[in-house]
């Protein structure tokens, strides 16, 4: 049986956050996942907090009033702030963000909204629209995941003079590209000159542009650059539908960090249950394909994500559970547990694993648990999801670091 | 005010009505189909999708289980294209008394229908998800019919001849002439405008409704009895055969394999209102172990979505007392005669009746009228197929892909679960005329898979945006409108993968678009 420092199970943005932070602290970590995580889907602005229930313009300020139960109450503001500059370090050298808990930053959404968000790539930082402005949305009719006229109508109608110009270009000749085939697509420096060309012709003087969040994948950082030179004007990426390109491009970052740091990645391992000894788990069983796989460990971090991941399950007869290690789930109302209205408060929405403040769960004494497994929050309505994910794969990370005793019972073998 | 003159007024776009109106325009006759809302919306998109042979009426209500047995093998000719040839299967589960079964063997020879009784073993062996437990089986040509298509067939059949469907037109009132109705005050529910029609006859095929059609005639004492059912679809088909529990009729004892799911049905409860028909925990709860009773596991099966119909049961007081329990109420049709009944000529109203039996009580209405109008014209829809039906051939499972698959990279895909290309979208949209997403989903299916919408519906509100030139701001409506109709049909059952799906939904809905805080 292997051994390792640290199992941290989940490859999403809490997983990778704390998977990356204590390899490059000197931590033998090991990930297990079920498959890519959860950034594929996200667009990995970094939403700490958007509504509490009104708009929150100061998510600093804002974070010191959350509830008990919530994860942030357990990170702290500090916190917080620690994990977001942790986090555009880590990012800096490659995909660089911008933002800060100061003041959150507002963004156009594909379909025209302007959500609130802390801190976004650069490639998106322009497309902060507190002050007005005035944006031409380029579209792409090849790409179903966006729609340029619909965003720009909306973006009107919030008083920001937007308009939208449609392109026809098709990579490779199909009808039917997906974000990712599109970021493809604009890696290639031909592919972006032609689309400069068509586009710069078309544009007034003090508007700035929104493309859809497809501008390169292995290069974005050129890819965006060379076309707001091209363009001499401000570009910006709006998130398309999942696929999610900026989230592919945060966790290969974050992915080969770890791999410089000589930590493991192995995909397809679910993890389903532990050995025990008291009240430590000293090893983790993970189904490979047709095996089981154990490997020991000291700590674990449990960031396999909340019901959208499957790291939560809820049953027929209401009775909620967490997959890989069986914590126990809190929060399931006994009376009504959906409203009927789709944007009402639902009282779902907060069920989740319950955490002390250094994030164990209740009788686990080397098991943390981040991300959107976390109960207490309501990620999506309240724009928090990403922030949270971080901030507790950060703080997870933090409490092994900055553990005093010892991390093993003596005599275990490495 | 706007005036249109007919031959024929038919009130209500259901099954009943559209049959009306293609029967009516195959007549000769000028005709007008009206709806206060879009074709299919009430009872008739609300059901379960059975296509009865008959047998779940053989013991209790021989009539109507002659009716079934006919009118299925009709329409397996005249609309093919909505109907799946899925056979049926009547089975004694360990809860059932198998001696029920010597009685409906005895009532299906009475009807005529088809059946045979066939070992357990051959039917597990034929349904491999079947309760090992079940003592008894018999096997009946049940079928399951796409209500959506089968309604707008019609609809486009009897335009085809001439007729006129106006749909979100509601009836406000109806004209009294002397001792007749003479035509109806129309409003436009998209602008609000009013409409007279001047009609030679009105033909009320409104349903569960048809009370308050009837009372704008001044005439009293015909009401109806809302018996709610609930349905449940799963997201796969658990049979690929129709499972019939072989009992007298009960709560949740079928199991209706259609398109790629399967739904479960159904209850019926007494309502107050057509119109106010909640589905409750409690009712999800029983029809899931009613599941579980014909196919063990049912309950680790995943969901997809839960609606209650509404039945018409029809309650004359000059007919006699009420009856006690819903069910008990005979499923039969019966045209009333308004000049009989109440002395007001040129009325008809369609009472009772069932999904299956369309056809037929389309052509006993129309011959009534006919009667009346001392005119001599048959009936023809016994023979005519609406458009796309022609060919004859029944609908199969794949043949969406099959079509599909030709131009895999020719054209966008828009809904990936139930293969809907850009095109087929955007020329629904532009024949329709239609601002609502929901009215797409009813005609193509739009949204209707396991991701509900998930991805798809973004993507049609965006293309419909530019179809039908729609500000910013009706098409967010139509966005919002359609979560809005969608979380109705899901939160009464999110467990398991569809409450994961449903996540997945709110985190590109709420995370990702922020659709709450589109300016209104």
């Amino acid at each position: 049986m292997s051994h390792h420092d640290v199992i941290v199970a989940g490859t999403g943005l809490a997983g990778l956050t704390a998977a990356v932070r204590l390899a490059e602290s000197g931590a033998r970590v090991l990930v297990l996942a079920k498959g890519v995580g959860a950034t594929h889907l996200s667009p990995c602005t970094i939403d700490v907090l958007g509504y509490a229930p009104e708009r929150v313009e100061r998510p600093g300020e804002a974070l010191s009033r959350v509830d008990g139960s919530h994860p942030y109450a357990a990170v702290g503001r500090d916190g917080v702030a620690a994990a977001l500059e942790w986090f555009r370090g880590a990012m800096a050298e490659t995909y660089p963000y911008v933002g800060s808990l100061d003041e959150n930053l507002l963004l156009p959404t594909a379909v025209g909204a302007l959500k609130p968000t802390a801190a976004v790539p650069e490639t998106m930082a322009a497309g902060d629209l507190r002050g007005g402005g005035e944006v031409c949305v380029v579209g792409l009719r090849a790409l179903k995941d966006f729609h340029a006229p619909l965003l720009a109508d909306n973006l009107s109608r919030a008083g920001i003079a937007a308009r939208a110009v449609e392109l026809d270009l098709v990579p490779e000749g199909r009808a039917d590209v997906n974000s990712l085939g599109f970021a493809r697509a604009f890696d290639d420096p031909a592919f972006r000159a032609e689309v400069a060309a068509q586009v710069v012709a078309r544009l007034g003087a003090d508007e700035r542009v929104a493309f859809p969040a497809v501008l390169g994948i292995a290069d974005a950082r050129t890819a965006w650059s060379e076309l707001s030179e091209r363009l001499a004007r401000p570009v910006f990426e709006v998130p398309t539908l999942p696929p999610s390109v900026p989230g592919m491009r945060v966790a290969a970052v974050l992915r080969e960090r770890l791999r410089r740091a000589g930590g493991r990645v192995i995909l397809n391992a679910v993890v389903g249950g532990a050995e025990r000894s008291a009240d430590r788990v000293t090893a983790l069983r993970a189904r490979v394909g047709l095996r089981d796989v154990t490997h020991g460990c000291d700590w674990v971090v449990l960031a396999t994500g909340g019901f959208a991941s499957g790291g939560l399950e809820l049953d027929s007869r209401w009775q909620a559970r967490e997959v890989a290690l069986g914590l126990p789930v809190s929060g399931v109302p006994d009376g009504e547990r959906f409203r009927p209205e789709y944007f009402a408060e639902q009282p779902m929405a907060r069920v989740g694993v319950a955490v002390d403040r250094s994030l164990r769960p209740e009788g686990h004494e080397n098991v943390l648990v981040a991300g959107a497994t976390l109960g207490g929050a309501q990620p999506w309505k309240e724009k928090s999801g990403d922030g949270i994910s971080l901030a507790t794969g950060h703080r997870a990370a933090e409490v092994i670091l900055g553990s005093a005793v010892p991390s093993e019972p003596a005599g275990a073998s490495r | 005010m706007a005036t249109l003159e007919t031959d024929v007024l038919v009130i209500g776009g259901g099954a009943t009505g559209a049959g009306v109106a293609w029967d009516s325009a195959l007549r000769g006759f000028d005709t007008i189909l009206v709806d206060r809302a879009d074709l299919a919306e009430g009872t008739s998109g609300r059901f379960h999708g059975l296509l009865h042979s008959g047998g779940r009426y053989v013991v209790k209500d021989p009539v109507a289980a002659v009716e079934c047995v006919e009118e299925n093998a009709i329409l397996r000719q005249v609309i093919p294209d909505c109907i799946e040839d899925t056979g049926g299967l009547f089975v004694v589960t360990p809860d059932d008394d198998p001696e029920y079964g010597d009685r409906f063997l005895e009532g299906c020879a009475k009807a005529e229908l088809p059946t045979e009784e066939i070992s357990v073993g051959e039917a597990l062996k034929r349904e491999a998800r079947l309760n090992p437990g079940i003592k008894r089986a018999f096997t009946v040509p049940d079928g399951s019919i796409d209500a959506w298509k089968t309604v707008w067939a019609l609809a486009r059949g009897a335009s085809a001849h001439g007729a006129r469907i106006l749909t979100y037109h509601r009836v406000i009132d109806l004209t009294v002439e002397g001792d007749a109705v003479t035509g109806a005050r129309l409003r436009n529910e998209l602008t609000g405008a009013e409409l007279d029609v001047a009609a030679r006859f009105t033909l009320n095929a409104s349903g569960a409704w048809a009370a308050q059609i009837v009372k704008m005639a001044g005439i009293e004492g015909v009401g109806v009895i809302p018996g709610k059912g609930i349905m449940i679809a799963m997201n796969h088909r658990l049979v690929n055969t129709v499972v019939n529990r072989c009992t007298m009729p009960a709560d949740g004892d079928i199991l209706v394999p259609i398109r790629t799911v399967s739904v479960i049905g159904t209850t019926d409860i007494r309502a107050a209102d057509p119109d106010e028909i909640p589905v409750t925990q409690e009712e999800v709860d029983a029809m899931l172990d009613d599941g579980e009773r014909l196919v063990p596991g049912f309950r680790d099966a995943r969901a997809l979505r839960v609606w209650a119909g509404v039945r018409p049961l029809f309650q004359d007081e000059k007919a006699g007392p009420a009856a006690a329990d819903t069910r008990d109420v005979s499923r039969t049709h019966a045209v009333v005669d308004h000049v009989e009944r109440d002395g007001i000529g040129r009325f008809l109203t369609m009472s009772g009746g069932k999904l299956t039996t369309y056809r037929l009580m389309a052509q006993d209405i129309v011959d009534a009228m006919c009667r009346q109008l001392g005119e001599d014209r048959p009936c023809r829809t016994a023979t005519e197929h609406p458009p796309d039906n022609e060919d004859g051939e029944l609908y199969t499972l794949g043949s969406r892909l099959r079509r599909r698959e030709a131009n895999m990279q020719e054209e966008q895909l828009i809904c990936e679960c139930e293969l809907i290309g850009r095109r087929k979208l955007e020329e629904t949209m532009r024949r329709r005329g239609t601002t609502n997403l929901d009215d797409v989903r009813r005609s193509l299916r739009l949204g209707m898979g396991p991701c509900q919408g998930g991805f798809c519906i973004y993507r049609a509100a965006g293309i419909l945006h530019g179809v039908d030139r729609l500000t910013g701001e009706e098409a967010t409506e139509s966005l919002r409108g359609f979560l809005q109709e969608r979380w109705k049909g899901m939160w009464p059952i999110l467990y398991g993968d569809q409450l994961r799906q449903a996540r997945l939904d709110d985190w590109i809905f709420q995370g990702l678009l922020d659709v709450e805080h589109v300016p209104q």
